[in-house]
């Protein structure tokens, strides 16, 4: 059942049907409705189009349509995506009704960088989806939308933070150094922010996986490229209105299995008293609301949408989540006989958010369960005033009560977006168009964080005189972007045609902030944090922290071109190349030039197998680039440092790499795409190479005078394999069901590094500092787990580890990983082996049901909570005790070992959305409704005891006694790693509505 | 398509000619050049001036009094110190285990970091020399100053790459060249050629005594003092005749008087309710004291300040978590490093330096109530420091071991601290000048004199004719606890590779350090020491 159609179809056909301009006499006016052949549902958004003219219309969302046409009009085409058109002569009828087949799927357009490609011409692999097979339910991050949709996309938010940013692979990491995410381009607009798209302004999403697709994007088309396109507005009767709202709650989904107030006493736990169930104290029912209305329309040459949207959602952790309001204005339009295109986009974004505090959590998992949350029911006396009225264990690492935390303290933000382009077209000749584009954003981030004098966690509340602390963090990102191209489309006769695309590009990015931190303030009376005035910190020398950072402009300039050729509608000939230039390079290396080539043959077309429809073979490669991320880092680096006697000098920290140049990946992809009736089917088969690979290594202290540089080191490799199936299992008048089954995997191989082997995934205090998790070695897989492997429990409560090189002495403490006579093994991976989505869409008059599976295999985690909190340490007897079926209760020392490496393997319902369909009838105020029901993470099979199995692609480091997490600087060759401030996983039930009037 | 390049760059030029691809990075949030701020307080002979505000500063960041760098292997390797896995607390991967057993290897990241902290320092001074803006006189002090850390490498690694100026690349040098570097470029700072009982120091740039703060003749001939008495360990060739004039030269002048009665600052540590902490710290806990800047027995001090000189954590490093509410600290403490019972054990009772550098017993709290730990292993809730321990590993009792507090802690005390760290003063050239007098004459008791002044200052008996090497070792050890001494020392007396607490005898290889095997792949032809 289609109920979406393709913007960009629409919008080619419009042009050519618009470029095919002749005006009309007497008109008059014919009706109807367009159905689909088979079920007999309306087609909405149907293209009809008086042949040998301009003039047509579109169906509404009855599939209904009306058309004046001039008395000589003799023939109307009907068309729509993904279904072959027909031509019907008109004659002397008013009424005509048309039922079109699905079955040509092949003529579906397909956005590609700087333009667009029938779906049938690409011979790269890209993939496309439409919103109508978008994830439900409540999104916080649109790029939410697509998890488990695309064959090799990745996305993850471990725990489901309504703050957290996804972690997004495109066939896993492609650089180690600098970015790995995807590009983003929205509208043509390069590196515009997915956070400034509202999920339900969002038409089609089309991924560019492979070297060949996403090269024309240069040097930053290494970690895949991601082109979102908006809705836009239609030509049709009025303005249309639509309205979504969605209602959700959610709860926790699971916790970390922790002692019982009994359980933990019988165990030996120091008792205070009292039964507090901490996680169900920090922890609630998160009730969200979205709300999206939008209008849309157009008359004459000009269609516009104009959209607002609200989500407020609350976290399933008490005073978390965000308020979002954001905008958007799309506007196009064709002036000076059409030869002038203009296409305007613009959007808005305010999001305050409530970052709350992750620790409560990770402390509410190991808080005594027999304490009080008031210091009013400690069982001696303690001096509640001190701390808020909270109960706190005073003397004690790393341990802040968990409710304190997140009723007396602050966390927030607020994040401000502008984002617009312009493009601007001009038809030169009919077969010449000159564009140029034009965009800007712009991202103002405050954050605040307010610790009173009366929070131990981060406050002080311990100290007799520096209490309270206040954060302020400021950031302006911007960029301008400016692109001049021109498209030449050659006249090759009827099956073939050659189109020839190349501009220039220029972007600009600039980068501002400005941190401070200081304490000391007044007593509790007030909350002092916007009045940093109060801080005694301003009369005491070395304690106010402020600092501020810029970008230089930081530039990106480019040359490219682009040809495809089509030889008999069958041979697809595309290739391209870009010239590309950054000023974060050394001088002589700032320059790269990044080619694709890629050939695509409809095979079919000359074997002409029975009952096959499609059998096209392509193959494609492209080298794309990555840059480093921070600037200046072929120039040497000095910092400040102050005298107690008002002296000043400088000394070098980071040495200068005036060779710095281009990550370069080369890219070879292989695809089959096979279509048999209801079966369709597409395999990608892919090479990548990264070489030259941007990092920051250990170099000769003796020589730089810093042991830290960037420098061009290593190669990457990465082979990998992806399958998309989709077959139509019931296709009824009264019933439709089909399904489709994505499946990924591949294997990443360090085969060049800085050191032969290292180890990374530092565990953390208390005391498993030293304690590296994860090693690399050359020419190896990258993401191993790697430790000695747990045997049982020795006499003295220490675990015993087993002898694995059979030399009689067992060495298996952490710090000696990398001793060749080391008892240690790999224990497990950090990325799966095969990932999977198996989508189910069933219809059934005006019910649908859609049930989203997903999972990972082969995959593992060290459960952290597990290696810190399990083992039954008596001097940590006033924390709780982590108890897993796994827990081995005479263990009494931590150590790291296979113990604490699980298995995490899942398959979850992710998403089952039941909608009915209200029908009106036509001329009524209201043009349709939709009422659903959505279940996300309704049931996960898994053996992992933590909180959430899916895969932790990167890992944050260690943050220990209050400290907080730098989500700022992933390590991409640490995966596996479960740490204790992971969100926990929610469950949500959403109860949406969809308005048309 | 040379024609669409061809419109494209029409559209550029259309632009602007030079924004088109102009890519030249020009930095505004980062130091790119060296800022020199003239004029101010670049004055009298000896003060710390701007030029070389970043090489001292330097002596903070080389891990001097902190945990992870050089503080830390010289200290928890030997007979003193040590850091008990408590549970999993403090386990650390098994490397504070390995510095305390001797099973370091060039992978251990304290070894790793010594070298990385002391190569930034000389890498200071190599861009300081290099700037050629300093005056002959900072040009004295920033070699000496490089020479010091210059004998920090020889005494922990041995054989290092001499690097003299910046982006300088010189092959791995051997142990004696190193010596004679470490030693010649001190004597040039010093205007001689060689230390002998005629020197004569006016010629040196370095000035004639003043703050402890900078490089002055006195500090220099006291890091040569130090260098020729271990000559012997670092070369094979014995040089105490050199070390007794290098100490007597020091003690000779004049300028530097031992901290003795009537001697004292004000106890910063004190809680005003209890009446046991005196006032004032007098004599030997004034040469460590939180105030003990201008200390008349300082000659070459690391500046340490909780607002402007960050680097020392003793406090957090030392004290158990709960002992933050004795001096209202402003951040809990993390329990880590404490004495082995038989160090604490050798001072006999009424020993001043015993009194000074240990905190033991049942704890108060800032009012002076028992202070308590409601996690404690035992039943007895208040916090006591025992001297003994019952285990290394891997449940050492968290209140277990004597506490050093020889650099003493002050109230309200920040994560950093106060207290100047001496790296020459006056009680170690006594010492040094004893020593080297006893080994020439092949005589112990031909130490006592000197031993005898500190002796004397610490209020206990005098040695009469029954000093032994062992006694010596075990007196130096007294005087110069949580100095960063002792490995040196037990290496010089022969002991490093001996058994003591927890720790079984070690092989002799492991009297230097191994080369750190990140340094070696980081590519600069480093070769690992013998027996690694």
């Amino acid at each position: 059942m289609k109920l979406n159609i393709n913007s960009m179809t629409r919008g080619v056909l419009l042009v050519l049907a618009l470029l095919l301009c002749n005006f009309t006499f007497a008109q008059r006016t014919i009706t109807g409705t367009v159905t689909d052949a088979e079920t007999g549902e309306p087609l909405i958004g149907a293209n009809i189009l008086v042949v040998g003219s301009s003039t047509g219309t579109i169906t509404d969302f009855d599939g209904a349509y009306s058309l004046n046409v001039s008395e000589n009009a003799k023939e109307l085409e009907f068309s729509y995506t993904g279904y072959s058109s027909q031509r019907v002569e008109i004659g002397s009828q008013t009424k005509i009704d048309v039922t079109l087949s699905a079955g040509q799927q092949l003529e579906e357009v397909v956005v590609v960088g700087y333009g667009s490609q029938k779906e049938k011409e690409i011979t790269s692999a890209v993939t496309s989806v439409s919103a109508e097979d978008f994830n439900q339910g409540p999104i916080t991050d649109p790029s939410q939308l697509l998890q488990g949709k695309v064959a090799g996309l990745q996305v993850y938010n471990r725990g489901g933070d309504p703050n957290g940013q996804s972690v997004i692979r495109l066939r896993g990491i492609s650089t180690v150094g600098a970015n790995t995410e995807p590009l983003v381009v929205v509208d043509g607009i390069i590196g515009a922010s997915l956070d400034n798209v509202d999920p339900n302004d969002i038409e089609n999403v089309t991924v560019l996986k492979d070297g060949s697709a996403a090269a024309i994007y240069g040097s930053r088309g290494s970690s895949g490229v991601i082109l979102v396109t908006t809705r836009s507005g239609s030509q049709s009767k009025g303005v249309e209105f639509s309205y979504n709202g969605q209602t959700a709650a959610s709860t926790a989904f699971n916790s970390v299995p922790v002692m019982s107030p009994d359980e933990f006493v019988a165990a030996g736990g120091t008792d205070l008293g009292s039964q507090t169930d901490w996680i169900d104290e920090v922890t609630r029912v998160g009730i969200s609301n979205v709300h999206s209305l939008s209008a849309s329309g157009g008359s004459g040459n000009t269609t516009y949408r104009v959209s607002g949207n609200y989500r407020n959602v609350d976290g399933i952790l008490k005073n978390s989540g965000f308020e979002q309001f954001n905008g958007r204005v799309n506007l196009s339009t064709k002036a000076f006989n059409e030869k002038v295109s203009i296409d305007f986009n613009s959007s808005f974004t305010n999001r305050n958010s409530d970052f709350g505090f992750n620790e409560a959590l990770r402390y509410g998992v190991l808080y005594n369960p027999t304490a009080p949350v008031l210091g009013a029911n400690a069982p001696f006396p303690f001096a509640s005033e001190q701390y808020g009225g909270f109960f706190e264990t005073l003397g004690l690492f790393d341990s802040f009560n968990p409710v304190s935390i997140i009723e007396q303290n602050r966390n927030q933000g607020q994040r401000t977006e502008v984002t617009y382009g312009a493009r601007v077209g001009y038809d030169i000749t009919p077969n010449l168009e000159i564009a140029g584009r034009v965009a800007n954003q712009k991202t103002t981030v405050a954050n605040e964080e307010y610790y009173p004098t009366t929070s131990l966690f981060r406050g002080n509340a311990t100290s007799p005189t520096r209490k309270g602390l206040a954060e302020f963090y400021d950031e302006i990102t911007s960029f301008q972007l400016f692109e001049g191209y021109l498209t030449y489309v050659a006249d090759v006769g009827s099956r073939s045609n050659l189109r020839v695309t190349g501009g220039y590009s220029y972007q600009q990015n600039n980068f501002e902030s400005k941190f401070l931190s200081l304490g000391d303030f007044p007593d509790n009376t007030l909350d002092f944090g916007n009045l940093i005035q109060t801080s005694q910190d301003l009369q005491n020398a070395g304690f106010i922290q402020a600092n501020s950072a810029a970008s230089p402009d930081e530039k990106i300039i480019a040359f490219f071109a682009r040809a495809n050729m089509t030889i008999d509608d069958a041979i697809f000939l595309n290739a391209s190349v870009r010239r590309e230039g950054s000023t974060k390079l050394g001088a002589d290396n700032r320059w790269g030039i990044f080619p694709a080539l890629g050939v695509g043959v409809d095979v079919n077309r000359y074997l002409d197998i029975n009952n096959v429809d499609l059998l096209k073979v392509r193959v494609g490669y492209g080298v794309t680039g990555a840059l480093p991320g921070p600037n200046g880092l072929s120039q040497p680096i000095r910092q400040v440092v102050n005298g107690d006697d008002g002296s000043v000098s400088t000394e070098l920290v980071r040495a200068a790499n005036p060779d710095l140049k281009w990550e370069e990946k080369g890219e070879l992809n292989l695809g089959v795409e096979f279509t048999m009736g209801r079966f369709n089917a597409t395999l990608d088969l892919y090479d990548r190479n990264i070489q030259d690979f941007i990092l920051e290594r250990t170099v000769d202290v003796a020589v730089f005078g810093t042991d830290r540089r960037f420098e061009n080191a290593g190669l990457l490799t990465t082979q990998g394999a992806e399958l998309t199936l989709g077959y139509d299992v019931v296709r009824k008048d009264n019933m439709i069901w089909n399904t489709g089954l994505i499946l990924s995997t591949y294997k990443t191989t360090l085969e060049e590094y800085v050191v032969p082997e290292e180890q990374r995934a530092n565990l953390g205090a208390p005391g498993q500092n030293g304690t590296n998790m994860v090693v690399i070695r050359e020419g190896q897989e990258i993401g191993q787990i790697w430790g000695p492997v747990f045997e049982g429990v020795g006499e003295d409560g220490s675990p015993i580890l087993q002898d694995i090189n059979g030399d009689g002495q067992v060495i298996g403490d952490q710090g000696n990983a990398l001793n060749p006579d080391a008892d240690f093994t790999t224990l497990g991976n950090g990325i799966p082996d095969l990932e999977f989505g198996w989508t189910n869409q069933l219809s059934f008059g005006d019910w649908s049901v859609n049930a989203f599976f997903r999972g990972a295999l082969g995959h593992s985690l060290v459960n952290t909570f597990r290696a810190f909190y399990e083992p039954r340490i008596s001097s940590q007897t006033s924390y709780n005790f982590v108890n897993t079926e796994l827990a081995e209760p005479g263990l009494t020392s931590a150590q790291f070992s296979s113990l604490y490496v699980e298995e995490a393997d899942f398959f979850k319902l992710d998403n089952l959305t039941i909608s009915r369909r209200f029908s009106f009838e036509k001329g009524s105020a209201i043009r349709g409704l939709t009422v659903s029901l959505t279940g996300q993470n309704l049931f996960v099979l898994t053996n992992y005891t933590g909180t959430d199995p899916e895969p932790a692609l990167v890992d944050y480091g260690s943050a220990g006694n209050g400290d907080a997490v730098d989500f700022s600087n992933p390590d991409v060759l640490s995966p596996g790693i479960d740490r204790r401030y992971t969100y926990f996983a929610s469950r949500t039930f959403t109860l949406g509505v969809n308005l048309n009037f | 398509m040379k024609r669409l390049f061809k419109y494209s760059l029409i559209v550029c030029l259309g632009l602007s000619m030079a924004a088109c691809t102009d890519l030249e990075e020009d930095l505004v949030g980062d130091i790119t050049e060296d800022i020199v701020v003239e004029g101010i307080n670049i004055g009298g002979p000896g003060s710390s001036d701007g030029a070389l505000t970043a090489l001292y500063g330097e002596l903070r960041n080389a891990g001097t009094a902190n945990h992870g760098g050089y503080y830390s292997i010289q200290e928890i390797t030997t007979d003193e110190m040590f850091i008990g896995a408590k549970g999993g607390d403090w386990f650390d991967g098994g490397d504070l285990i390995r510095l305390h057993q001797h099973t370091y290897t060039p992978n251990h990241p304290f070894v790793n970091g010594t070298w990385v902290q002391t190569y930034n320092a000389i890498a200071t001074a190599n861009d300081n020399l290099g700037s050629g803006n300093l005056s002959d006189a900072e040009v004295a002090q920033a070699r000496a100053v490089r020479a010091y850390f210059y004998w920090r490498l020889l005494d922990s690694y041995g054989r290092v790459k001499l690097v003299t100026e910046t982006n300088q690349d010189p092959p791995q040098a051997s142990r004696q060249e190193v010596f004679n570097f470490v030693e010649s470029e001190l004597l040039a700072a010093l205007g001689i050629s060689e230390v002998s009982e005629s020197m004569d120091l006016s010629n040196s740039q370095l000035a004639d005594g003043g703050s402890a703060y900078s490089m002055n003749r006195y500090g220099a001939v006291g890091i040569l003092a130090k260098l020729y008495l271990n000559a012997e360990v670092y070369t094979g060739t014995p040089m105490y005749d050199k070390a007794e004039i290098a100490a007597s030269y020091i003690i000779d002048s004049g300028q530097y008087v031992l901290c003795g009665e009537g001697c004292s600052v004000p106890n910063l540590g004190k809680r005003p309710r209890v009446d046991s902490d005196p006032a004032e710290l007098e004599g030997y806990a004034a040469v460590f004291a939180a105030n003990n800047e201008g200390n008349p027995e300082h000659i070459f001090s690391v500046r340490y300040d909780e607002a402007t000189g960050a680097g020392m954590n003793f406090s957090q490093m030392n004290l158990h978590y709960s002992s933050q509410f004795t001096w209202n600290f402003q951040e809990q403490p993390w329990n880590g490093y404490a004495t082995l019972e038989e160090f604490y054990n050798s001072y006999e009772d009424g020993d001043a330096r015993k009194e000074n550098n240990f905190i033991v017993g049942p704890q108060l709290d800032f009012s002076g109530s028992a202070l308590l730990d409601y996690a404690a292993d035992d039943d007895d809730i208040q916090l006591n420091y025992t001297p003994a321990i019952n285990e290394l590993a891997p449940n050492s009792i968290r209140e277990a071991g004597a506490r050093p507090s020889k650099f003493s802690y002050k109230q309200f005390g920040r994560s950093n601290m106060d207290n100047d760290f001496p790296i020459v003063r006056l009680g170690e050239v006594y010492l040094i000048r004893a020593e080297a007098v006893a080994r020439q004459a092949g005589n112990w008791t031909a130490a006592e004199a000197d031993v005898n002044v500190l002796r004397a200052r610490a209020g206990v008996s005098e040695y009469n004719g029954n000093l032994t090497e062992e006694e010596f070792l075990a007196e130096r050890g007294r005087e110069m606890f949580q100095e960063t001494a002792r490995r040196t020392d037990l290496i010089r007396f022969g002991k490093y590779n001996g058994e003591w607490w927890e720790k079984p005898a070690s092989e002799p290889y492991l009297n230097i350090f191994p080369i750190p095997q990140e340094q070696i792949n980081a590519g600069g032809g480093l070769t690992q020491n013998p027996g690694y």
